[in-house]
């Protein structure tokens, strides 16, 4: 079977991060970038498989991302997939969701797949929108917010899907796309013997040429458009009460909430 | 891009506090736009969410009780959203943030080849089209963006964000007919309840929520859930608190859980990581506990109270009961 798992590469969430008035673009120089955190989660539930299946069942990586950021995906290696495509060209810079997902589907489709496995969000765009368009574009049946893969195989797979309050037990035909929740459990480390072998491991390139896409994407072709940018309004600085006990804590929290009008 | 259409979440009839916001919002771009106000309601128990509906401002909410909406994963909801989209013409679909809003919002954006703004909690019209703004980077920014190349903008809705106001309703409910030549996949085979009775989260006017310095899975219950019942609320939690096992994923919030944006919030021997900061900093009040006068926390609460949160809880819990006895 063939995983190949969606990575978004995504600037270190504790990095101070700026926007460029002029561009209107997050300034990504000087910014280590790492797997966006919902992706790891992927990548863990797609190794998961390939070790309960054996056989000859492959991880591939593929993320849409600057050449810059190929040591970012060798991360991804050395947790254990076996290879990565990247699609990058300079033709993608300033690409929304829409043309984000539209250009990913039809590389997608040139690199194939049995299951397809993708985050639930980025922690920079936080839309969550992407996999549900490459569930359209690419014409595959979706399954979201899986929390665990009963079974996958010979065309078929079951899984529970995580709700608000408890879980479905879903179950549909291969090729499909899945988005999995931090339930599947715990992203592993990368072993010392991973990140030697990763350093072997196959990142073949992609560009718009090799797409022949029909629609434009990057800045021109995005359906969305940044007017401003702004600062979150600020909190002024909190109050500190030192509370001895219980009852001076209590008393505190609950004039604070008075005079705030929220009891 | 005139009209506006709203995607109504609900489970067998009953919906969430957002739809209700999404709807007075709705009225007011569409009124901006100079269009219509369109809401959809799909699946088991629709006609009665559609009643309920019908006391807020909208011009038609179209309606189907389809069976195959609840036995097959999504696909009829996203066939549903675009014919009421395609008959309505060139609109703005507004979907609450939440799990389903998320899943369904990609795939509507797919279908009409819209633009997709997302987490969004302003939305104005400007120069006679829809501007959205939201936090992005981890909160850090509010981008404010528009549609363009498209007929179709669409966008996800922070609950909470907006006020839900009632009235002024004359509302057409109509049924909707089921799109022709469609075929579903992702079966339903079954359907689990973990935890049964609460609140969503995403939409509790008041959140309490524990980390690490509860030690343990019980203080959620002894201790976190009669304040949140005293206070008309709901339990959530840290990550540390949902990786140890202590409570489920599902009541974790930051940047890999749920995302609140309360009236109350109050974070109890929670350190603040900006993981966890992500998820409630846009909250109206923010009240922190912790037995350390240097978290992190500290730089975005409103009120830090340094002591321990085991004497604390109880004596707050008791006052808000006897406040509400004596109201």
């Amino acid at each position: 079977m063939k995983i190949v798992v969606t990575v978004k590469l995504v600037p270190d969430t504790n990095a101070a991060k700026r926007i460029d008035p002029a561009t209107k673009r997050l300034v990504r120089t000087g910014l280590e970038t790492v797997i966006n955190p919902f992706d790891e989660y992927a990548i863990e539930a797609a190794l998961q498989l390939k070790e309960k299946l054996g056989g000859d069942t492959t991880v591939t990586v593929f993320t849409m991302a600057p050449e810059s950021g190929k040591e970012t995906v060798r991360k991804a290696l050395a947790m254990g997939a076996d290879d990565a495509v990247m699609l990058s060209d300079a033709g993608l810079e300033g690409s929304d969701v829409w043309a984000t997902s539209y250009a990913m589907a039809q590389a997608l489709k040139k690199t194939g797949f049995d299951l397809l496995i993708c985050g639930g969000l980025a922690d920079d765009g936080n839309s969550g929108g992407v996999p549900g368009a490459l569930t359209e574009y690419l014409g595959v049946p979706g399954l979201t917010n899986v929390r665990k893969i009963d079974e996958a195989g010979e065309g078929k797979i079951k899984a529970q899907r995580e709700t608000d309050s408890g879980y479905q037990v879903v179950s549909g035909p291969l090729p499909a796309l899945i988005t999995v929740t931090m339930a599947v459990g715990e992203p592993r480390y990368a072993s010392l013997k991973g990140i030697m072998g990763a350093k072997k491991k196959t990142i073949a390139t992609m560009t718009l040429a090799d797409l022949g896409l029909d629609r434009a994407v990057g800045t021109d072709g995005a359906k969305t458009e940044v007017l401003d940018i702004s600062a979150p309004k600020a909190r002024e600085k909190a109050r500190v009460v030192e509370a001895p006990d219980g009852a001076t804590g209590a008393k505190a929290i609950f004039d604070f909430l008075r005079e705030r009008k929220l009891i | 891009m005139q009209h506006v259409i709203v995607f109504v979440e609900h489970k067998s009839g009953q919906t969430r506090k957002v739809t209700y916001e999404l709807a007075s919002e709705a009225r007011k771009i569409a009124d901006a736009l100079g269009g219509k106000a369109h809401a959809l309601v799909a699946g088991a128990g629709a006609a009665t969410v559609a009643e309920q509906l019908k006391n807020y401002p909208l011009d038609t909410i179209h309606v189907t009780e389809d069976a195959d909406v609840d036995k097959f994963l999504l696909d009829p909801l996203v066939d549903y959203l675009e014919a009421v989209a395609r008959s309505a013409g060139p609109s703005l679909v507004l979907l609450p943030n939440t799990m389903l809003g998320r899943d369904v919002a990609g795939r509507i954006a797919a279908r009409l080849d819209a633009g997709m703004n997302s987490d969004v909690t302003e939305i104005r019209v400007d120069g006679g089209k829809p501007v959205s703004a939201g936090p992005k980077l981890q909160g850090s920014t509010v981008v404010a963006s528009t549609f363009k190349n498209t007929e179709y903008g669409v966008a996800t809705v922070r609950p909470n964000a907006f006020d839900a106001q009632a009235g002024g309703g004359a509302a057409q409910v109509v049924s909707i007919e089921k799109p022709a030549g469609k075929s579903y996949a992702m079966v339903i085979e079954d359907e689990v309840e973990e935890a049964s009775g609460e609140m969503g989260l995403e939409e509790a006017p008041v959140v309490i929520s524990g980390g690490r310095g509860l030690g343990g899975p019980d203080p959620f219950t002894t201790l976190l859930k009669p304040l949140a019942d005293a206070l008309g609320g709901a339990v959530g939690a840290s990550r540390a608190a949902a990786d140890a096992g202590w409570v489920p994923y599902s009541l974790q919030i930051g940047q890999t859980g749920k995302v609140v944006s309360p009236q109350l919030y109050i974070a109890a021997g929670i350190s603040g990581a900006i993981q966890h900061k992500v998820g409630m900093q846009t909250a109206g009040t923010i009240i922190a506990i912790n037995r350390d006068a240097t978290v992190p926390i500290g730089e975005f609460s409103d009120l830090l109270v340094v002591g321990d949160l085991f004497q604390i809880i109880p004596e707050l819990t008791n006052m808000v009961q006897g406040a509400k006895t004596h109201a």
